[in-house]
């Protein structure tokens, strides 16, 4: 074992604040990568999970949002016309204005409230039961195992939804609209009724509806003109997507692009982190995270080799040349710094599983999270080239009083 | 790496002309060395004895590479002008030629006897199969073969000093420098460590340099030098005791 891994693991009290900080930075740009993640996630959750192999866009969409993605209607036989094709089916969706009902009783409330708030009481506004919200509305073909119905998605629940003027609602939504499971609510003036409430659709920006493509036409919103949503795809062999995906394209000729459900997800989550805000927040936070990073590392291993300084300074005087200490500093931080990768993982974990169980789903993808491991060995490397100028201080000759 | 030096017994190892050393307090300079000579040979315990402030650890500095004397010559084996070489150079030749053992240890906490010892070799190139061979070799001489896998936490004072005069003495070194190597330890150890060093010079034919101003040291030196106030005010050559009165406090 080397000096300097020895050294860290006997020591390791005073090298904790470096490894804390670490941590801390680590954690810092972890959590919010993973929580922005998590989020586009949350908007893409249905199509993750529905059954599709393959999901076929307009030509020009770069992802499922953020772009025209629909296509022209006349394209859904080109599709099924593949011999692998099993099943076809747009997606559709829409948007409006939902309110919830009250019970007499909360009337009742809300109506003594109003009262009070006449007589001059100030402050009396806040807190009211009556939520008025845009929402999204998502279709599902209300048919068991049909290619738009997520995997998740239970026997009863799709009999709930396949009843006229049924609606999902995610848990995470229920206090956002005012509602709960079985409670009666308008969508665009209209009386639907909340039959399912689903677990893991969380959306931060929009609470959204789920319903059945006939409720929608039922709504008067369904898509029935010349243009459709993107279309999900189902085929025999799902192992084969990739194949058949290349070979629709190729049958395509331009006028559509057919994506894997892997594609896409990943289309879908760049798109993310290449929103202007998102991409500022993030380079924000690790910038923040360089700089307590790198002030706390440096600090504690300045500290830490200062007190090894005589035995370095022994060293010296044995003939081990500078460059040979400063490359035991070097070692040292590197290790250092791998420890602190560990530990942020292990408070990134802790987080996440809180986060979780607040209904913020949070999602790692690995190639953020090495680049981010990456970042925190590099802050550690670059706080003991920082701590080098200690071993100016271990004048051998020192020794000799 | 196993160079004997027993057939140079009698070879002069050291030697150094005219060594000043000045130190700056405040605005006035103060001589440390003022003008010292000096030479050590082969096989030689040479004790270098004198009150504190007297300068001698300050020459033991500019005699082995450590501090750079502000006139003078020094001139050790084949380095004819040390002080002239490039500060890579004189690490290179303490890392060659030279052992140091000071009265603090100054062993890693974190290393086991083994580990400090190996450390040392490590940058002398040695192979880790030669590093473990010859760490486990010094320490056994030095009679710490049953404690090599202890941290110095874990040993006495007297055995801490072993470790460090092990690490010194494992490089095979020509010349070894002690400065005061005996004052943190009791009679007993004191004795076990003076007759390592003593043992270096005799088999071995390494010149020990030893700074102290323990009297009772005297009866291993072949010469003793007594420097006081930056200059040497004797030089005596003498028959080490055969059978030395026993060190106690």
């Amino acid at each position: 074992m080397s000096l300097a891994l020895a050294t860290l693991l006997y020591e390791w009290r005073r090298y904790m604040a470096a490894v804390v900080a670490l941590a801390f930075s680590g954690l810092l740009v972890l959590a919010q990568v993973g929580m922005f993640v998590g989020i586009g996630k949350g908007f893409t959750a249905q199509i993750d999970r529905a059954r599709a192999d393959i999901m076929v866009l307009g030509p020009g969409a770069k992802a499922l949002f953020g772009g025209p993605s629909g296509l022209p209607r006349r394209m859904i036989p080109l599709v099924y016309s593949h011999p692998e094709v099993t099943q076809v089916a747009p997606l559709d969706g829409s948007g409006g204005r939902f309110q919830n009902i009250l019970s007499p009783e909360q009337q009742a409330k809300e109506e003594a409230r109003a009262k009070r708030a006449g007589k001059g009481e100030k402050g009396g506004g806040g807190g009211t039961a009556r939520k008025t919200e845009f929402v999204n509305v998502t279709v599902v073909d209300a048919i068991p195992g049909y290619v738009t119905v997520p995997t998740d998605y239970t026997q009863s629940m799709i009999e709930a939804l396949r009843r006229p003027y049924a609606v999902a609602v995610d848990e995470t939504a229920l206090k956002r609209l005012g509602v709960k499971k079985g409670d009666k609510a308008l969508y665009n003036g209209k009386t639907i009724h909340i039959a399912v409430v689903t677990r893991g659709y969380p959306n931060i920006i929009q609470p959204t509806l789920v319903m059945s493509r006939d409720t929608l036409r039922m709504l008067g919103e369904a898509d029935i003109g010349q243009r459709v949503g993107p279309l999900m795809v189902e085929i025999k062999d799902p192992a084969r997507a990739e194949i058949v995906a290349a070979q629709l394209n190729k049958k395509a000729d331009g006028k559509f692009r057919a994506w894997t459900r892997q594609e896409l997800a990943d289309a879908n989550s760049n798109a993310m982190l290449e929103d202007q805000i998102i991409g500022i927040m993030l380079g924000f936070s690790a910038f923040l995270g360089l700089l307590i990073g790198v002030a706390i590392t440096w600090q504690t291993l300045r500290g830490a080799i200062m007190a090894n300084i005589k035995e370095f300074a022994s060293l010296r005087a044995l003939g081990v040349s500078m460059g040979d200490l400063r490359n035991i500093v070097m070692e040292l931080s590197f290790w250092v710094g791998i420890v602190g990768v560990f530990a942020a993982g292990l408070l990134t974990w802790g987080v996440s599983l809180l986060a979780t169980m607040g209904g913020v789903p949070m999602y790692f993808p690995p190639v953020l999270v090495a680049i981010v491991a990456g970042f925190l060995v590099a802050i550690a490397m670059l706080s003991g080239f920082l701590s080098l100028g200690v071993l100016k201080n271990s004048q051998p000759a020192d020794l000799l009083r | 790496m196993t160079r004997d030096n027993a057939h140079k017994r009698g070879e002069t190892a050291l030697e150094a002309r005219g060594l000043v050393k000045r130190f700056k307090t405040g605005r006035s300079y103060i001589e440390v060395l003022k003008g010292i000579d000096f030479d050590a040979k082969h096989g030689d315990v040479t004790m270098v004895m004198g009150p504190s402030g007297s300068g001698k650890s300050t020459l033991v500095a500019a005699l082995s590479g450590l501090l750079k004397p502000d006139e003078g010559k020094v001139s050790a084996l084949e380095a004819k002008d040390l002080w002239s070489l490039p500060t890579g150079k004189i690490d290179k030749f303490r890392l060659d030629h030279c052992g140091f053992i000071f009265q603090g240890f100054n062993l890693f906490p974190a290393l086991t006897a083994k580990q400090q010892v190996m450390t040392a070799l490590k940058y002398q190139g040695a192979s880790p199969g030669e590093q473990a061979r010859r760490a486990q070799a010094a320490l056994e001489s030095v009679g710490l073969g049953p404690r090599v896998n202890q941290r110095p936490s874990e040993l006495s004072g007297g055995e801490k000093q072993r470790v460090a005069i092990a690490r010194a003495l494992a490089k095979n070194p020509n010349l070894i420098f002690a400065d005061e190597p005996t004052s943190a330890l009791d009679g007993e150890n004191g004795q076990i460590v003076i007759r390592l060093l003593r043992e270096a010079a005799s088999v071995r034919g390494a010149a020990v340099i030893c700074v102290t101003h323990d009297p009772r040291l005297e009866a291993y030196a072949d010469r003793v030098i007594h420097i006081e106030d930056g200059r040497i005010l004797d030089d005596v050559r003498r028959t080490p005791d055969a059978n030395p009165a026993p060190l106690s406090h």
